[in-house]
Formats: structure tokens, sequence, C-alpha cells
């Protein structure tokens, strides 16, 4: 039985409030020709107002804030009135795709329709490193916009040296000053792998761990709290910038934003490393709802999704936000844009292409896996260490 | 024929036997009912229905019906209910610190302010929560993190050689951010209790000699004892229930019930969440049940009848 039929059988039936939560804002959106967008704000470039996406684009974006909790995705999409609401939407690949697919949720895409699909990394076509995670069944559900290879902040003023192993998370000479995402898939993922390169623990696939290895990475997680070792476990952007620029913590597993922005707030010389053991990798990618599919959306949704295939998104969203772009050309692209982007922006974006080179080349990577095969095992141990 | 039919009906109409209340007067009497209703609609249906739900089979993606008491084993046999009583702990020194500091406010108010400025002076402390919650919440971090207003001050002035970390990201820091947060509310009840308290009881309190603590503990406290327990369970389940100060001012370790709830619906664990929110209410209940049976809570309305 999908999740859905249940939802609208039993619960909005029992509370008699179908009508009224669906209703009205469906009544509210279907007047507007507007791309009803749910979508976080590093989705966008240029204006924070997304009218440079607009205007790119050629279309009218009613943009929604979305945050980066998966199980929000889940909840407005599988369980709540998601596809009544948005038209497009962005998550996590590798995973959310296939939950979303599987529940009828998103719809397949025609990337014939996206001219600058022909411009995309190999990796995302046909039996591509990256291929699954914007599939589902063989069918491209989703165009990917940005994506990284997670790793180690760090306040080089404080450290005065360049940690390149994730030992120094766990180092007691940083007790009280380390910060983990206050999330399972990153931290148990990055730990997993953490443990694994240095021979801790027996770890197949720090992917997709079996429950006993779940166990003994949240147990190794567990025992680190107890210590102290942690301040706090950051939960979004802001909490993470905040925590590195008021040097509340020296260290800390984050996004790759987080750094720039804690470093560009702060002026201190917080720099992200490249850690031997490896990283987690992932992606983020927009999805075509099936309620933006009903309403006749298509077209307004094909044309935002050229212009995140599209060097001049790929270019802007590395150079503000260091997020990886997902299609090839940028180096040449923004030589040929001397005016947009001046010789020190330029070298920095060939500096951070290299470094996420770098980052991506380290062998013990493991992609994001959004919905592992154990996943009770993943949520019920992230409880007990959240609890702990 | 039909004009004698009419006039006859009129004439019984207006006999005093057969009276019949004006529309606005049967409607008053349904008036009545309109808080049944609500608490009906608005508290016991969702309570039920939350029990019901915590009863239920979780799924993948969310629940099916069925009759298991895991989602509470789960929580009783797990760090959960440790990080409950920890919370209920924090959340009683919360109480207490705001007692101590907010309902001596209340006194003064009530014994020292003119009458007609008494309400104007109680506005202030109504005037921060026109302010969202989480910006409140939030605005604590630059004032008490590392290098915060408060150990800017505090090592500039020399009283300490090192920035206090204790003051975020601890339980401390959510035992702050509840007083700051809540401490409005025992203002507020101690305001309506001390109704109770008669100005005179102050002068013969004086005239008899009794100092100052035996007037207040033999004579404002019982006096005023069901609205001060009001306001300190509105603290205390607040304290254990609102998930964003130990998400924003707590580390490691600081779980109240609501960040419980909170983390069993990110996991998708819905039948825990609702389990968690009726242990929750059945905690409030019972607590209101004591309080009734000690204080009579009825008594808090006295001054508006």
């Amino acid at each position: 039985m999908k999740q859905m039929e249940f939802n609208r059988r039993q619960l909005m039936a029992l509370m008699g409030s179908a009508a009224v939560t669906a209703g009205l804002p469906g009544t509210a959106f279907a007047q507007s020709k507007a791309l009803k967008f749910w979508a976080p704000g590093i989705a966008r470039v240029g204006e924070k107002d997304w009218s440079t996406m607009m205007q790119q684009a050629g279309i009218e974006i009613a943009a929604i804030a979305k945050s980066a909790r998966a199980d929000e995705s889940i909840q407005k999409m599988v369980v709540g009135d998601g596809n009544a609401l948005y038209d497009a939407m962005t998550d996590n690949g590798g995973g959310m795709e296939d939950a979303l697919a599987s529940q009828d949720a998103i719809v397949e895409l025609d990337v014939s329709r996206i001219p600058n699909w022909a411009n995309v990394e190999d990796r995302y076509l046909e039996g591509g490193a990256a291929a699954d995670t914007i599939r589902y069944d063989g069918k491209v559900m989703a165009i990917p916009y940005i994506s990284n290879a997670d790793s180690l902040a760090f306040n080089h003023d404080v450290i005065g040296a360049e940690p390149d192993t994730w030992d120094v998370l766990f180092d007691e000479q940083f007790k009280g000053r380390a910060a983990l995402q206050n999330d399972f898939g990153p931290t148990l993922t990055n730990t997993a792998i953490y443990l694994k390169q240095t021979g801790k623990q027996d770890i197949e696939n720090p992917s997709d761990m079996s429950e006993a290895e779940v166990k003994g990475v949240c147990q190794f997680l567990i025992d680190m709290k107890k210590k102290g070792q942690f301040r706090t476990f950051w939960d979004g952007f802001q909490n993470g910038v905040d925590l590195l620029a008021s040097e509340e913590v020296l260290v800390a597993s984050c996004w790759e934003p987080i750094q720039i922005v804690a470093g560009r707030k702060s002026g201190k010389d917080i720099r992200y490393g490249t850690m031997k053991e490896g990283h987690q990798s992932w992606n983020n990618i927009v999805m075509l709802t099936r309620g933006g599919k009903e309403r006749g959306m298509e077209d307004s949704f094909y044309k935002l999704a050229d212009v995140y295939l599209s060097t001049w998104f790929g270019a802007r969203t590395l150079a503000g936000l260091g997020f990886t772009p997902q299609m090839k050309g940028v180096v040449e692209y923004v030589e040929t844009e001397t005016e947009a982007f001046d010789a020190d922006t330029r070298a920095q974006i060939k500096d951070r292409l290299a470094r996420k080179k770098e980052r991506l080349a380290v062998p013990g990577n493991a992609w994001q896996n959004v919905f592992p095969t154990q996943i009770r095992a993943y949520q019920d141990w992230w409880a007990r260490v959240q609890a702990a | 024929m039909s004009v004698d039919v009419t006039t006859e009906s009129a004439g019984r109409d207006s006999t005093a036997g057969d009276y019949r209340p004006a529309l606005s007067e049967r409607l008053g009497r349904w008036v009545f009912y309109i808080p049944v209703v609500f608490m009906l609609l608005f508290f016991a249906l969702p309570m039920a229905l939350t029990v019901v739900f915590s009863l239920f089979e979780r799924t993948m993606f969310w629940m099916e019906p069925a009759i298991t008491f895991k989602a509470y084993e789960n929580f009783f046999f797990s760090a959960r209910l440790e990080n409950f009583l920890d919370s209920m702990y924090y959340s009683s020194i919360a109480v207490l610190i705001c007692f101590v500091f907010g309902f001596p406010i209340a006194v003064f108010l009530r014994k020292s302010v003119p009458k007609v400025a008494q309400h104007r002076v109680i506005l202030l402390f109504i005037l921060p929560f026109m302010v969202s919650e989480i910006i409140r919440i939030f605005a604590l971090r630059p004032v008490l993190q590392r290098n915060g207003l408060v150990n800017t001050t505090l090592l500039e002035l020399g009283v300490v050689d090192e920035p206090i970390t204790a003051l975020i990201y601890t339980h401390t820091g959510v035992i702050i951010g509840e007083v700051l947060s809540f401490l409005p509310f025992i203002v507020f009840a101690g305001f309506l209790a001390m109704e109770a308290v008669p100005k005179y009881i102050f002068e013969v309190c004086d005239d008899l000699g009794a100092g100052p603590v035996n007037r207040f503990i033999d004579v404002i406290l019982p006096l005023a004892a069901p609205g001060i327990f009001a306001g300190c369970v509105f603290i205390f389940v607040n304290g254990i229930g609102v998930a964003l100060l130990p998400n924003i001012l707590g580390g490691p370790g600081a779980v109240n019930a609501g960040l419980i709830a909170t983390q069993a619906i990110t996991a998708l664990d819905f039948p825990l969440a609702m389990a968690v929110s009726a242990i929750m209410m059945a905690t409030l209940m019972s607590l209101l049940y004591i309080g009734h049976r000690i204080f009579d809570l009825t008594k808090v309305l006295a001054p508006i009848n």
C-alpha cells in the first residue's frame, strides 16, 4: 500500500480537514502562472529575491523556502499535500528521488526538452558513477544542480596547522571545541569513513552499513559525546556559520559554504581541508512534482532546469557558495566572462575546482545515501546519539 | 374564514401560559456550550487521536493502524526516558528561579504601585512577547557565547580570566533561556494571584509585628498559592516542551520532551512522536489534578468573578 493512500483515506478523513488544508492554498496558487518552487536559498544565484534566476530562465518563480532535512520532503510530499502546493522541488540525490518516485510524488523527465542536458557531467549519463542519483527504475527523475564532498572546516588562525585527517575532530586537544552536523546521513557516513580507513572498525560500505556497523559507529560517537568532545551538533546553515565565526568551535565537519561564509563574516582564516580517509560525496537535484505536471507547469520547469545545467549557473554557484557545478566547461566560460568575473574571482574559481578535484579523488570517499537499506537502524541509533 | 383562523391563533399566542422566548434568548442558552464544543474539538479529540496514533505501527514513511506499544517501549527503555526526566529536573530549576525573581515583582506591583498604574506596568512584561520566540531565543547567542556580550564584559572588567563556556550549549544555557522566556508568566500569574491578598493584609501584618519573611510564608504564599501553582505549571510544561530552547541554546545531552518528539518526527517515527506527546499531556494533566486537589485551581479565577 502506498503511504499516500493511508494518509488520505484515514488520517485526513478522520480529521475532516483535507479540504481546508489542501484546498485553500491550492486554490490561491492555482490562479498564478508562477512555478511554485520548493527550494532552499542555495538553489539560487544573483539577487536574493530570485529575480536573477527568473530573468535567466524567462519564467515567473514563486519560491517557497525549504530546509535541508530529508524528513521534511517525505512529510510534505508523501504524507502531506506537497503535490497541491509545489510544482517543482529540490532535495538530495541518491535516495530521495527513489523514495518520491516510488510514491508517485514526482514524474519522469524528458531530457530532450533541456538543451543544456548535452552539457551535463559525464558521471550522470547512463552507466556513470552518479547516474543512479537522478534515476528511478532506469528513468531520469531529476537533474543535478550542485554537488560536493563534505569535509572538515578548521580555524587556521588558532590551530596553525593544516589538518588532513578526521582524527582532529575526535582528538582530545579539541575537546569541547569540535562540532558535528545534526544529521545522521553525513555525520554517520563521514565517521564510518574515518573508522574504516583508520582500521578502528570493520565497515564494508560506509554508505550502506549493516545494523551492527551502524551500532559500532554510533557507540563510538556516544563515547566521544560523553567525554565532552563535541561542543554541540550544528543544525542549519546559520548555526554552523556562527559556531565557526564566533570561535565556539575550532574544527567542524560541515558544508563548504559554511566555511566560506564563516571566514568572510569573521575575517578569520577558516579553511576547508582534504581528509586522507575520504569524504561523503553528495548532490542536490531538482524534480518536477506530479502536481506540477498535472497543472501544466512542465515548460516552466524545463526552462529552469536548463538554467541549472548552464555554465552561467555553474560558475556563479561555485564563485558564490563554493558548490561544484554539474556541467562541463565552467572554467572556459569564466575565462570569456571577464566582466562578470574579475581576475581574483577567476583564480578563486580555479583554486576551488582544483581542491574539489583533489577531494573527489580520495579513494575512501563514499556517496551519500538518503535511504540506506538499514534506515531504521540508522534512525534509531542516531536518536540514541542525540539523546546520549 | 381564513381571517378568523389567523385572528384566533394570534390571540392564543398572546396568552401568558404559551410564552416563546425570543431567538436571541434561545441562542444565548447555547452560547454556554461553546466552551464545551471548543474543548471537545481542539483538546479532547486531538488528544484522543494522539493516543490512538501512538499505538499504530510505524511504516517506512508513515504509520498503519494497529495496537502496539512499541512506541512506548521505545520511549521507556531507551535514553529518551533519562532525557525526559533530566528535562523535568532542569525545568524545575527554571521554575524555582522564575519564582524567586518573578513573584516578588508581582507582590511589589500589587503592594507598592498605584492601582491605576499597575496594568501599565504589567504591560511592560508583555512587550517582549511581541517579538517572535525564535528571535528572542536566538538573540541570546551573541550575548552568552564565548566572545559574547557577557563574557566580553566580564573579561574587560577583569572578573574572569577565561571566557565562561558554561553559559551556552549546556544545560545552564537552556535554563537561562527558560528563565528569560518564561519569567513573565510567573509575574502575570503572581499578579493575578495577589488579587486574593487584600492590601489591608499588609497593614494588619505590620500592626501585628509580623516580619517580611513570616508575612510572606504564613500569609501571602497560602493565599496566592493557586495562582503561583498555575504559573509554575505553565513554566514547567513549556520548559519540557519547547524544543527551540535545547536546540538553540543546549549542547550535547540537552534534550527535552519537545526535542525528543521533534527528533522522532525527523526520523519519520510518528508513533513515537505521538507517544511522547501523549506522555507530556499525561504529565501535565497529572500535575493539574494534583494541584487542583491541593490548591483548588478554580480560585485562580476568583478575582475575575
